[in-house]
Formats: structure tokens, C-alpha cells, sequence
């Protein structure tokens, strides 16, 4: 039995190819896909280029033509491989030219729907379908140039198809649901979160969004950081101008020292916003009856869809910058796929909200977690043990050592760093101690942890997918144990809490998930 | 999603009702997963000195002098190291034992860190049985569970006697829970 909105969608039976433009996408990703293989070759190639005149070779422009229509030819092969078909809520894409893929991907076990439209699809009403699975990280697969409105249309299918699978039934039961929205936005979205510039611009200043933009000028680094040597030369900061009259003055260096280490600063987070504001421009955060779509950016638009049931987490994270600030990142944690370590931007995983204030925070840890007292007070200490055991295992055997090693060379003079130091270390294990704290009621586990700022963490404890306590000999002694929930979104652990009230929240988040026999997805 | 069905009740459970990893009745594993153990540790290290001693002893060339120089200590480190890792199975390999309730699979190990970690069936992606060389020599096997935990949190139960091992598996097997996620 076939749905309206499947039926909307099918393609039949017949293989079809995407529209042209899609060759752009493909040619982009070519070129990317060999910078990323051949990175070493062409920095050495970039590096050489100053000592061997590569401009004035012969075979410099044959060459050049002959990687320039060698993209092209690439692109337009790509293309000509890929063909897709979407029948009986299936989505069956082949390609490759040398290493031939087939995917059949069945519209229930696609966990997350993104809509990216890349900068260079801006003036054309085409987007990329990215389409992931819940199951291995390599599995994700993408139709690269279909129409905005027909990739709604898939999404709602997906959606809905997701929802009848879960529901256990195949049977039509919501035609009405959702009608094929030519809106950027469905009937029963509503938004619950929106960014502003401000927003963004501090999220920029608090977060290291440098990456962003370096992870797109690696190939350029050599013409940016000569480019960065003339500029600072010009402001008359040159170390050669500086030192060439040897008569400099200690003050005179350290005020050379500062004012570069400004400069620079200055700089990253003037980067760091730039990113910020690239990525997450026009933020917005809306809900279905059971998903969340985020939709940002200025060049390229992604949209990433998130099934509320697939939330094992959500964590609020603010860091010293954050907490003056009185801001914080708040995180819908997923079920990672794999143990791929992904940047949380790309990471499927997680959901950020950046830069929310405190009371956008509690609204949507509300709106995702009823009930919840993630804001409240009553959470416990952990014990004190947990000062003089990282003092006794870290901060003290480490300024010892330094101590010992320095004083043969120094003297006592040593002493002046070291104590400081280890005061300093002393000072941040008391803070740490102070930020932990835990909590538990019916429903959900609260964990808070920090140093500076405070992490928050919360999850219901039926999604628990397994239990450990922990203790070493001593804490044996002393009647304390760590306890640890594994989450499918990571683990998260509670240190130093007595055996008794460990066991009793393993018990608890156990008794959870056995009697409940709720799914965890 | 609430599954509020017919079955469902909420009454009030007060703490020591519930049951507890506490009292938890552990089985010992095989007693040959030691033996095992320190048969393997033995053979790694007299491997070690046989070709230590070898190459010390060997008439073929003169060895310089920092190596003849060298080889008390080697011998004695790696004697030494041999009666620690052997002292240690002896006494850590014991405690190392399991538990199966009718909801979940526990494992409490640890002579130095002790840990007892939890697996409710419920949440079982999948199952393996591993049985390396050694392992199908001494007759044994371990039993690998998954969850959606990821793998650096693979439940595991290792030596425990093969037809053991396929009793708790086929027992996870037929638990009604398992699958349904």
C-alpha cells in the first residue's frame, strides 16, 4: 500500500540521472576529494615552487590545461555514473565509474534527512539530499542535485515513513499530515529557537570557530602567511627592524611581545566570528510533533533533521567565556554511528544551539525533556576524596618531578614556578570538586561538571544501554565508587560518590531500562 | 513515545525493593581461563630469554660489549616481569566472574580496580562468541556482547567453557527482549 506522499516521490522504475547542474557538485567534490589525498604532494609541490621556477617551465601551461580539462572530464563522468531511483519507499542509487556502488536504502532506516544547498547551487532551486543511516558511518548516501521542492517532498516521505515504521503498522494512516509543502517550512513546524547576529558574533568570540575557515585555506597557507609577514611588517612591528639597533630594552620587547600575542588574538576571533556567522547564519532551530530541523548558513544552507526519540542527551556547556558572558552551547547528543571522531559541526550526532542564554536553555530542555529539573538546585556533592586523589596523583608527583629536574639546572630558584604552580593546580582541583554535582528523580539523571563555567548534562535513565561501578583498592576502603552510564551517545560518569548511593543509581537507571521496555530510539 | 499499555504500572517502590547489583550471585569462570593465562605468559617469555640467551650465548660472533654488558639486566627484568604478570593471573584471574539475572548479564572483575559492569538484555544489539587458537585449544570461548554503546564498551565475559558459552548465548537468544530495542 502506497502513500500519497511515496507515491509523490516514486521516480518508477526506470533509472534516472540527476539534473545537469550537478555536475558542478561533482567537479567541486572531485577537486576536494584529491586535495585531501594528494595534500602532502601539492604542499611539497607549493613549498618547491619558490626554489624552482615552475611558471617559466615549458610544460607549465600543457600541464595546467591538462588538470584543468582532467576536473572537468571527472565531474562529467561522475555525473554520467550516477543514477538513482526511488520506488516502494526505497531510495536505490548507482555509481562510480571504476568502483561501482549500489545502494538500496530503505526509507525506514534513514535516521537523519539534511538538505545542504552548497554556495554554488545558491541561484539555482537545486539541493543535495544527504541521507544517514543508523547504521555504520560510511553508509550515508547522497542524491546530489534534485529540487528543493521535491527534496521536501522525499523528507516528508522519509518522515512519515519513519513514523508508521516505528509505529509498527504500514497502513495509511496520516494522508493528510503533511501536504507537499512548496513552504520552506511544513504545516506543524513551529520555530522554537532562533539565532541573531549578535548571537552568532558572540558565539564566535567564545568558541574557536578558526577552523572553519582554515580547514578551506589549507592549500593557500603559504601566500596567506607571507601575505600576514608583509602586513605586520608595514605596522612597523618587524622583529628584523626591532632588533636591528641591539639596544632594545626589556620593556620594549615585552610590549612587542603583547602586542603581537593582541594582534593575533585579535585576528582569531575576528576568524572566529566570521565562521561563527558563515555556518550559522540565520539559525533556526523548529520542531515537528517528533523532530527537530535545524536550517542555517550564509553561503551554503544545511538543513539537518533530528528525530526527538533518537535524543539519548542533551548537554548545556559554557566555558569561563560563557559563563561571564551567561551563555552556553546547548547539545542535542545522538547515537553516534561508528567511533568516528567528528567535528561537531558535521557530527550527525549532536545538535548545537549556539550561544543560547540561560533561559533559551531551560525552554529547550524543557521542550525536549518534560520536566525536567536540569536548572534546579539539590544536586549532591561527590566526596572530598576527590580533591587529595588528583592532587596526590597529579598535581603533586608533576611539580615534584619538575621540581627534582629544574633544581640541578636552577636551583632553588625553581621553586618560584613550581609552588605557584602547584598552587595554581591545587586551586583548579578544589574549582572542579565545587562544579561537580549529580542528581536524579523519577525520570532523568542530571550530572553538572566544570571548572570554570558549568556543563550541564541530562538523560532519562531508560536510555541507559549499560552500567558500571568502578573502585580502586583505596576507594574501596573508603566506601566510594565511581558509577558510569553508557549512553549510545558516549558515556558519562559520576566519580567519587559513596558505593551505596552509586549502587543505588545503577540499580535505579537499570530498573529503568529493563522494566520500561521503551525503545531507545 | 510514551507506551502506556494496559500492563504498565507505576506503584511506589521503595529502594531496597529493587534489586540490587550489590547482592548480585556470581559464577567463576572456568578454572582453565588461569591456567590458560599463565601457559600463555610463560610461553611469551621463554621465548623471550631462549633467544636472549641466544643470542648471548651463541658461538658465531663477539658481541659488543655494551650488549654483555646488558644481558644480567635483561634476564633478570624479564624474569621479573614474567613472576609479576604470573602473580597477577594468579590472584586477579579468580575474581573475574559473572552474573546472569533474568534482565541483564553482570561481570565483576578487578584485584587492583575493581568494576562490575551491567548489561541489561534489553538493550543487545548483537552477540559473537570468539574463540582464538588458544582459546579452542584450552576449550574455551568468550562471549562478546554489543550494545548501542559503541565499542569501546563491548560486554565481555572471556573463559568460560564452550558449552557454557552457548548456554548463555542461546539464553540471550530466546530472551523475549532482545531485537526489540
Amino acid at each position: 500500500m502506497l502513500s500519497q506522499q511515496e507515491a509523490a516521490v516514486s521516480t518508477g522504475v526506470n533509472w534516472r540521472r540527476l539534473a545537469p547542474v550537478a555536475v558542478i557538485y561533482f567537479i567541486v567534490s572531485n577537486v576536494l576529494s584529491f586535495i585531501r589525498q594528494f595534500i602532502v604532494v601539492l604542499s611539497v609541490l607549493a613549498w618547491s615552487a619558490s626554489s624552482f621556477d615552475y611558471q617559466q617551465s615549458f610544460w607549465f601551461i600543457p600541464v595546467m590545461v591538462a588538470i584543468f580539462l582532467a576536473t572537468i572530464v571527472s565531474g562529467v563522468v561522475s555525473y554520467w555514473f550516477y543514477q538513482y531511483r526511488i520506488r516502494n519507499e526505497h531510495i536505490e542509487i548507482r555509481s562510480g565509474l571504476f568502483r561501482r556502488r549500489n545502494i538500496n536504502l530503505p526509507f525506514w532506516r534513514i535516521q537523519n534527512v539534511k538538505i545542504e544547498q552548497p554556495f554554488y547551487y545558491r541561484l539555482t532551486h537545486y539541493t543535495v539530499v544527504v541521507l544517514d543511516t543508523a547504521g555504520s558511518s560510511g553508509e550515508e548516501a547522497k542524491i546530489v542535485a534534485v529540487e528543493r521542492d521535491y527534496a521536501q517532498q522525499l523528507r516528508q516521505a522519509v518522515l512519515i515513513s519513519g513514523r508508521q515504521h516505528q509505529a509498527g503498522t504500514t497502513e495509511d494512516k496520516t494522508p493528510e499530515a503533511v501536504d507537499t509543502a512548496t513552504s520552506s517550512l511544513a504545516d506543524d513546524e513551529k520555530v522554537i529557537n532562533r539565532r541573531s547576529l549578535s548571537d552568532l558574533i558572540i558565539h564566535g568570540l567564545t568558541n574557536n570557530r578558526v577552523w572553519i575557515l582554515l580547514g578551506a585555506l589549507t592549500p593557500f597557507y603559504d601566500e596567506i602567511s607571507g601575505f600576514v609577514y608583509d602586513f605586520v611588517d608595514d605596522l612597523g612591528l618587524s622583529m628584523d627592524a626591532l632588533f636591528a639597533d641591539q639596544q632594545v630594552l626589556w620593556w620594549q620587547v615585552g610590549l612587542y611581545v603583547i602586542s603581537t600575542m593582541l594582534l593575533i588574538l585579535s585576528v582569531m576571533a575576528m576568524v572566529s566570528v566570521a565562521g561563527s556567522v558563515i555556518t550559522y547564519y540565520n539559525y533556526t532551530l523548529t520542531r515537528t510533533s517528533d523532530r527537530y530541523i535545524r536550517r542555517s548558513g550564509l553561503f551554503s544552507l544545511q538543513e539537518v533533521s533530528m528525530r526527538e526519540s533518537r535524543i539519548q542527551m542533551i548537554s548545556v556547556r559554557q566555558d569561563w567565556l560563557d559563563y561571564l558572558l551567561k551563555r552556553a552551547n546547548f547539545f542535542f547528543e545522538q547515537n553516534k554511528t561508528g567511533d568516528k571522531q567528528e567535528q561537531e559541526l558535521h557530527a550527525t550526532h549532536k545538535m548545537l544551539v549556539p550561544s543560547v542564554t540561560l533561559a533559551e536553555a531551560q525552554a529547550l530542555a524543557t521542550d525536549a525533556m518534560p520536566d525536567n529539573k536540569v536548572y534546579q538546585t539539590g544536586y549532591s556533592r561527590i566526596s572530598t576524596r576527590f580533591i587529595s586523589r588528583w592532587i596526590l596523583t597529579l598535581a603533586l608527583p608533576a611539580c615534584a618531578l619538575v621540581s627534582a629536574m629544574g633544581y640541578a639546572r636552577e636551583g632553588w630558584h625553581i621553586f618560584l614556578i613550581t609552588i605557584p604552580a602547584f598552587m595554581l593546580a591545587c586551586a583548579g582541583i578544589y574549582l572542579r570538586w565545587r562544579r561537580w554535582g549529580f542528581a536524579c528523580d523519577d525520570t532523568y539523571c542530571y550530572i553538572r561538571k566544570g571548572m570554570a563555567g558549568i556543563d550541564r548534562y541530562s538523560f532519562a535513565l531508560f536510555k541507559v544501554q549499560q552500567v558500571a561501578l568502578t573502585q580502586s583498592v583505596l576507594m574501596q576502603r573508603r566506601g566510594l565508587a565511581n558509577v558510569h552510564f553508557i549512553l549510545a551517545s558516549g558515556s558519562i560518569t559520576i566519580p567519587y560518590i559513596p558505593y551505596a548511593v552509586a549502587t543505588a543509581l545503577a540499580d535505579k537507571a537499570l530498573w529503568h531500562a529493563e522494566s520500561g521496555r521503551r525503545s531507545w530510539m | 513515545m510514551t507506551t502506556e499499555g494496559e500492563a504498565f504500572s507505576n506503584t511506589v517502590v521503595s529502594a531496597d525493593q529493587l534489586p540490587s547489583l550489590d547482592t548480585l550471585v556470581y559464577e567463576p569462570l572456568s578454572p582453565r581461563y588461569r591456567t590458560l593465562n599463565l601457559a600463555i605468559a610463560a610461553a611469551i617469555f621463554i621465548t623471550l630469554l631462549v633467544v636472549v640467551n641466544f643470542i648471548r650465548f651463541q658461538p658465531f660472533v663477539t658481541l659488543p660489549e655494551g650488549l654483555l654488558f646488558a644481558w644480567p639486566f635483561v634476564t633478570t627484568g624479564l624474569l621479573a616481569l614474567w613472576g609479576l604478570l604470573s602473580v597477577y593471573h594468579w590472584l586477579a584471574d579468580p575474581l573475574l566472574q559473572f552474573s546472569l539475572r533474568e534482565q541483564d548479564l553482570s561481570v565483576h572483575k578487578g584485584l587492583i580496580f575493581r568494576s562490575i559492569t551491567c548489561q541489561p538484555v534489553l538493550r543487545i544489539q548483537h552477540i559473537e562468541l570468539k574463540r582464538g587458537p588458544l582459546e579452542r585449544l584450552a576449550g574455551l570461548a568468550t562471549l562478546q556482547v554489543f550494545s548501542a554503546g559503541g565499542a569501546g564498551h563491548t560486554f565481555e565475559i572471556p573463559g568460560l567453557p564452550v558449552a557454557q558459552a552457548q548456554k548463555i548465548r542461546q539464553f540471550i537468544l530466546d530472551h523475549k527482549d532482545v531485537g526489540a530495542r
